[in-house]
C-alpha cells in the first residue's frame, strides 16, 4: 500500500446540518459558434458568495458594497476551474469579467473553441474549502447533447467526451 | 479508450430502459408512444379507509399518541444532561402491538452508527496536469470532529427502562433505534407507560456539525467564559407507527429528519440559576423563575406594538460576567405537539411582542426571541418582527397559528426548527472599535432563515409530513411559502424560487427525480427545496390561478393539520381541490426528471381560397410574377436582347396574349356550381370566411425537454400590439413530442413567441421566438453592456478632465471617490 502525504487544509465551516442554506453553484460551458469561443459562466448564490468571501480573505470582505471583494471572489473563483482537453493541455481561459444579478454572483471566463475536441476534463473546486458539503454543477453545451457532472469534495478533474 | 466510454454510456442507458418498463405495472410493448397524462392509478397507493381518494384522511383514520412527562439536569460544567422520562403510550391502531419502538436520535454520534461508519473521506490526492502531485488534504475541522468524538462518550446512556409498576423491561438497540418489548401486548385504544432514565454528553455543534448542541464562547468575561446550549433530539422519543409504514425503521443518517408523534408535554429544565431558557411550550412556574420585573414586561408585552425587552442587553452583559452554583427548575407545558426542544443560556437577551391574532384558535401568541451580544442590534430589530410577520402570511395559506408561543434563538445552530421553537444562525460582527456591525447580506439572511425555521413550525411541525422519507414535503413547501412571505416583507429582496433559478439544475444529466427519499437525494437544495417550490410556484401563477391554487393549499394545509399527510395526499387534495386534472403535472414535475424545453420549430401562413376563379387565378397569377425572374433573364433583358417573337411579331398567337392563369367561363361555370351544391350553413360558413379573409397560421411546437406543459404563446401583430394566447398542457396529450395549432387571426402577426417572460422553466430561450430572434449568449450580453457602460464612463471622466486645472491631488480624491461609491 503506498502511503499518502496527508496535509490540513483549513476548512471553515463543518458540513452543519441546516434546514436553509442551499451551497450549490452551476456553471455554464457553452460552446458558442457565433464567437467561436468556449464560453464559461460561473452562477454562485449570492447568499453563499457573501458569507464564504468573509471566511476566504477577511471579515470586513463584502460582495454588495466593495469592488475590491467582488474582484478577488472572481479571481478565487478562476483559480479554482479549469477545463483542459483529454490529453491534458490545459485551455486557457481568460477573464471576461463578473457581476451581480438579482441573488446571483456571476463570473465570466472564455477560451477559443480548439477544433476537433474529442472530449473535456473540468475541474471545479470553488467553496469545496469552505464548505465541504458545497456541489459545484457543470453543464456541457452546445457540442452535441448537454452533458453534466457534478462536482462533490472528493472530486478533482471529471471528463466529458464529445 | 473513447469507444469503451461510449459503449459503457450506451449501456447505462439501455438498463435504465428495461428497469423502467419492469417499475411499471402498465407499460407500451409496441412503438415509442409515451402517455404523459396517464393517471396516477398504479403508481399512488390504493385509498382505503385510513386515506381516501380525495387525499383527506380517511374514515378510519388513525395515528398513535405519546404523552411525556420529563425530569432533566443540565451540567453545564461535564456538558450533560441526564434525565428521567415517562412516555404514555397510546394505542389508537386497530393493531396489537407486542413492542414499541423508540427513537435514540443521539446515537448518531456513537462511532458504530450507520452515519459514522458510512461517511465518505472527502479529498484524494490531487494529480495536477502540471505532474505535480498534491497530497489528499484533511481539514482541521475534521481532525477536530475526530478528535472530539475519540475524545467524549456519545449517545444515548440507557440506564433503565421500567414498566408504570418499575418492572425493567427488556429492550434491544438497533443504531439509532430501540425495541422495548412489552410485557403484555398493547391492544387497540388501549395505554402503556414506560419509564427511561437517560443520559448524554452535549456534542460541541461547531465541531461535530449537527441539529443541536453546545457553542462556547472563551472570550466572555466569565472565567472560563460561557456556553450557549440548544437541546434537540434529546430524549428517546417514540418511533412513529403509521397505517402505511407501520414502524418506521430507516435509521437516522443525518439528512433524511423526522417522522413523528403528537403528544402531549411536561418538562422540568433543571439549569444554573443565571440561565435563561427557551422552550417549547408555555412557562409554568414564572414566579420561581423570573423576576418580578421579568414577569411585569412580559406582561406589558402582551400589549406592545414592538418587542419589549424582557432581558435588556445590558442586565445580559451583566449575567454573562459572573455565574452561580445555585440552581432553578423551569417547568414547561406543551400539548399537541410532535417534538420538544429547548435552549438554556445566562448569555441570552430576551425580548418578546405579543401578536394579536385574533380568532378562536389563539388569540394572544408570545412572539419571542433569545440571542446573546453577538447577534446584537440585527436580532433586536428583525428577529421578533420576522417571526409575527411569517405568522401573518402564513396563516393566511393554512391556518391560525395554533400554539401560545413562536420563538427564535440564536446559537451555533444555522437554522432548524421545532415546535414553537427555532434555531438561527446569523450574527453581527464585532469591529476592531468594539463595535458590532451588520452587513445588508447577514440582514437578509436573518430574515429569510427566521421566515423559513418558523414557517416550518406550520409544515412539518403541524401539518406532520414524514421527514425521514420525503424532505420535500416540508422543504418543497415551506420554500414556496417563504418565498411568498419573503416578497411580502420586501420584494426588492431577490428570493429565489422564481422559474429561472431552477433551469441550470433541471436540464443538468446529474439529478434525480424529487420523489426520492432523503437520504439517496444526490443534490439536496435544488431537489428538494428550489425545484418542488418553483413547481409550485409555476402550479399557483401559470396552471391554476391563484384563487384555484389558494384555495386547494389552504384546503390541503387544512385537512392535515395535526395529522400525517404522504405525497399521494398532496397531490390528491390539490387534484380535488383545485377541480383540474394535476397528474402530468406531478408525474413530470416530481416523478421524472424530464425539463421544460417547447420549441416552436415553424410557422407557416395560410389563405382561404375564395374558390372564385377570377379571384384565385389572379392571385396565383401574382404569386407568380412576384417570384424572382432568373439571372438568365435579367442579364438578356439588360444586353438590350431581343426575342424571336418580339422581333417577328407575326408568329404571335392566342396562348401569347393569354397566360396559364387566364379564366374562362368553364371555370366560372365550375364556380357557380359548386356554390351550389353547398348547403345552405355550408354556403353561409363559407362566404363569411371569405368576407372576413382572415390570417391563418399554423404553429409546429416541439418538446424537446420531455416535460409536458401549457404553451403560453405571444402572438406580436404588425400594428405593434401583442395578445396572450395560452394553450393548456393538454395539447401533448396524444404526441408529447411534436403538434400543431392553428390560430386565426384578424390582424397580421409579425413574430410569434413561447413563454416571453420566462414563467415556465423553459431552459432554451432561444427556440422559443419565431422567426428566429439571435440571442446573445450570456457573455456576448455582458461584453455588449459593459462595452457601452465603458464608453459612457470614459466620456464622463474626459468631460471632468476638461474642466479641471490637471492638478494631481484633485484627481486622486476623484478616483477615491470613485471608489467609495463602488
Amino acid at each position: 500500500m503506498r502511503t499518502f502525504w496527508l496535509a490540513f487544509m483549513v476548512l471553515i465551516g463543518v458540513s452543519a446540518a441546516s434546514a436553509h442554506q442551499l451551497r450549490t453553484a452551476s456553471t455554464t460551458v457553452l460552446f458558442n459558434e457565433r464567437t467561436g469561443n468556449i464560453e464559461v459562466l460561473h452562477r454562485f448564490f449570492l447568499h453563499d458568495a457573501e458569507h464564504a468571501v468573509k471566511q476566504l480573505f477577511d471579515k470586513k470582505a463584502d460582495i454588495h458594497q466593495l469592488e475590491r471583494t467582488r474582484e478577488q471572489f472572481s479571481d478565487y473563483v478562476q483559480q479554482r476551474f479549469g477545463l483542459a482537453t483529454l490529453d491534458d493541455q490545459k485551455l486557457p481561459l481568460s477573464h471576461v469579467g463578473y457581476e451581480i444579478d438579482g441573488n446571483n454572483f456571476w463570473v465570466y471566463q472564455e477560451a477559443p473553441i480548439v477544433p476537433n475536441l474529442k472530449g473535456l476534463k473540468i475541474r471545479h473546486k470553488a467553496l469545496q474549502d469552505v464548505w465541504q458539503s458545497q456541489q459545484n454543477l457543470v453543464n456541457v453545451e452546445g457540442n452535441g447533447p448537454l452533458q453534466s457532472v457534478t462536482f462533490n469534495s472528493a472530486d478533482n478533474w471529471l471528463e466529458v467526451y464529445f | 479508450m473513447n469507444k469503451s466510454k461510449v459503449w459503457f454510456v450506451a449501456g447505462l442507458v439501455f438498463a435504465g430502459t428495461i428497469q423502467f418498463a419492469q417499475a411499471s405495472a402498465v407499460s407500451q410493448t409496441k412503438g415509442n408512444f409515451v402517455d404523459k397524462f396517464r393517471q396516477l392509478d398504479e403508481v399512488l397507493p390504493t385509498p382505503n379507509v385510513y386515506r381516501n381518494a380525495a387525499g383527506e384522511p380517511g374514515e378510519s383514520y388513525w395515528q398513535q399518541q405519546a404523552n411525556y412527562t420529563i425530569k432533566v439536569r443540565l451540567d453545564e460544567q461535564k456538558r450533560r444532561i441526564d434525565a428521567q422520562e415517562t412516555i404514555q403510550y397510546h394505542n389508537n391502531s386497530p393493531y396489537t402491538l407486542k413492542y414499541i419502538w423508540i427513537q435514540l436520535d443521539q446515537n448518531i454520534f456513537r462511532n458504530d452508527s450507520i452515519a459514522e461508519r458510512t461517511s465518505t473521506f472527502n479529498s484524494k490526492p490531487d494529480t495536477s496536469l502540471g505532474g505535480i502531485d498534491k497530497p489528499a488534504k484533511i481539514s482541521l475541522n475534521q481532525l477536530r470532529r475526530q478528535q472530539f468524538m475519540a475524545d467524549n462518550e456519545l449517545g444515548f446512556s440507557i440506564d433503565k427502562i421500567a414498566d408504570s409498576r418499575g418492572r425493567a423491561l427488556d429492550f434491544v438497540i438497533v443504531g439509532t433505534n430501540m425495541r422495548v418489548d412489552l410485557p403484555t401486548p398493547l391492544k387497540p385504544n388501549q395505554k402503556t407507560e414506560l419509564a427511561i432514565d437517560f443520559g448524554f454528553n452535549i456534542v460541541e455543534e461547531d465541531a461535530v456539525g449537527a441539529r443541536s448542541g453546545y457553542e462556547h464562547f472563551p472570550d466572555d468575561a466569565r472565567e472560563g467564559g460561557n456556553d450557549i446550549f440548544l437541546m434537540a433530539q434529546w430524549y428517546p422519543r417514540v418511533a412513529a407507527f403509521t397505517d402505511y409504514e407501520a414502524w418506521t425503521n430507516k435509521e437516522f443518517l443525518g439528512r433524511g429528519e423526522f417522522t413523528q408523534e403528537f403528544g402531549d408535554f411536561t418538562v422540568e429544565i433543571d439549569v444554573p440559576a443565571d440561565h435563561i431558557v427557551s422552550s417549547t411550550g408555555v412557562l409554568q412556574n414564572p414566579r420561581q423563575v423570573l423576576s418580578n420585573t421579568q414577569r411585569e414586561r412580559l406582561e406589558q408585552a402582551e400589549k406592545a406594538d414592538k418587542p419589549v425587552f424582557i432581558v435588556t442587553p445590558e442586565e445580559a452583559l451583566e449575567n454573562e460576567k459572573a455565574g452561580t452554583d445555585k440552581r432553578k427548575v423551569w417547568k414547561f407545558s406543551a400539548e399537541n405537539v410532535r417534538d420538544f426542544a429547548w435552549a438554556s443560556s445566562r448569555k441570552f437577551i430576551w425580548d418578546a411582542q405579543g401578536y394579536q391574532q385574533g380568532g378562536d384558535v389563539q388569540p394572544l401568541v408570545m412572539a419571542m426571541s433569545f440571542y446573546p451580544k453577538e447577534g446584537g442590534e440585527l436580532w433586536e430589530k428583525y428577529s421578533t418582527a420576522s417571526v409575527i410577520h411569517t405568522m401573518e402570511v402564513y396563516s393566511r395559506f393554512s391556518f391560525d397559528y395554533p400554539y401560545p408561543t413562536s420563538q427564535s434563538v440564536n446559537g451555533p445552530v444555522g437554522g432548524m426548527e421545532y415546535p414553537m421553537i427555532t434555531f438561527n444562525g446569523p450574527r453581527t460582527i464585532l469591529q476592531d472599535d468594539g463595535s458590532r456591525t451588520y452587513s445588508l447580506s447577514e440582514k437578509r439572511f436573518l430574515i429569510g432563515v427566521v421566515i423559513h425555521e418558523i414557517g416550518h413550525i406550520y409544515f412539518p411541525m403541524i401539518v406532520n409530513s414524514d421527514e425521514r422519507q420525503w424532505t420535500w414535503m416540508d422543504e418543497g413547501l415551506n420554500s414556496f411559502l417563504d418565498g411568498v412571505a419573503g416578497r411580502e416583507w420586501d420584494p426588492s429582496i431577490p428570493w429565489g424560487v422564481e422559474p429561472r433559478s431552477i433551469v441550470d439544475y433541471m436540464k443538468s444529466t446529474n439529478q434525480v427525480p424529487i420523489m426520492t427519499q432523503s437520504d439517496s437525494v444526490l443534490n439536496l437544495g435544488p431537489n428538494a427545496y428550489t425545484k418542488p417550490a418553483a413547481a409550485l410556484n409555476i402550479l399557483r401563477e401559470v396552471i391554476l390561478g391563484r384563487e384555484l391554487f389558494d384555495y386547494a393549499f389552504k384546503e390541503y394545509a387544512q385537512r392535515w393539520a395535526f395529522k400525517r399527510p404522504t405525497p399521494a395526499d398532496f397531490f390528491r387534495t390539490m387534484e380535488e381541490a383545485s377541480g383540474v386534472d394535476l397528474d402530468w403535472f406531478w408525474r413530470g414535475w416530481f416523478y421524472s426528471t424530464d425539463h421544460v424545453d417547447i420549441s416552436l420549430d415553424r410557422v407557416y401562413k395560410l389563405r382561404l381560397d375564395t374558390k372564385d376563379p377570377d379571384i384565385d387565378w389572379e392571385r396565383r397569377r401574382q404569386e407568380e410574377a412576384d417570384k424572382p425572374t432568373p439571372l438568365f433573364v435579367q442579364r438578356n433583358q439588360a444586353e438590350g436582347r431581343k426575342t424571336w417573337v418580339e422581333l417577328n411579331p407575326g408568329v404571335r398567337d392566342f396562348h401569347d396574349d393569354n397566360d396559364r392563369f387566364t379564366v374562362t367561363n368553364k371555370q366560372r361555370n365550375a364556380y357557380q356550381s359548386f356554390l351550389e351544391k353547398l348547403e345552405p350553413w355550408e354556403r353561409r360558413v363559407f362566404e363569411r370566411a371569405v368576407a372576413e379573409d382572415k390570417n391563418y397560421y399554423v404553429l409546429d411546437f416541439k418538446n424537446l425537454g420531455g416535460l409536458v406543459m401549457p404553451i403560453l404563446l405571444q402572438a406580436t401583430y404588425s400594428d405593434g400590439t401583442t395578445e396572450s394566447l395560452n394553450i393548456p398542457a393538454e395539447i401533448w396529450r396524444r404526441n408529447a413530442q411534436s403538434v400543431s395549432k392553428l390560430i386565426v387571426t384578424d390582424k397580421e402577426v409579425v413574430e410569434f413567441a413561447v413563454d416571453p417572460n420566462w414563467e415556465t422553466a423553459d431552459v432554451d430561450i432561444e427556440n422559443n421566438y419565431y422567426p428566429r430572434r439571435i440571442m446573445p449568449s450570456r457573455i456576448e450580453a455582458f461584453k455588449y453592456n459593459r462595452s457601452t457602460d465603458h464608453i459612457s464612463r470614459d466620456l464622463m471622466q474626459d468631460a471632468k478632465t476638461k474642466l479641471k486645472s490637471a492638478e494631481s491631488e484633485d484627481n486622486k480624491t476623484e478616483e477615491n471617490q470613485e471608489e467609495e461609491q463602488n
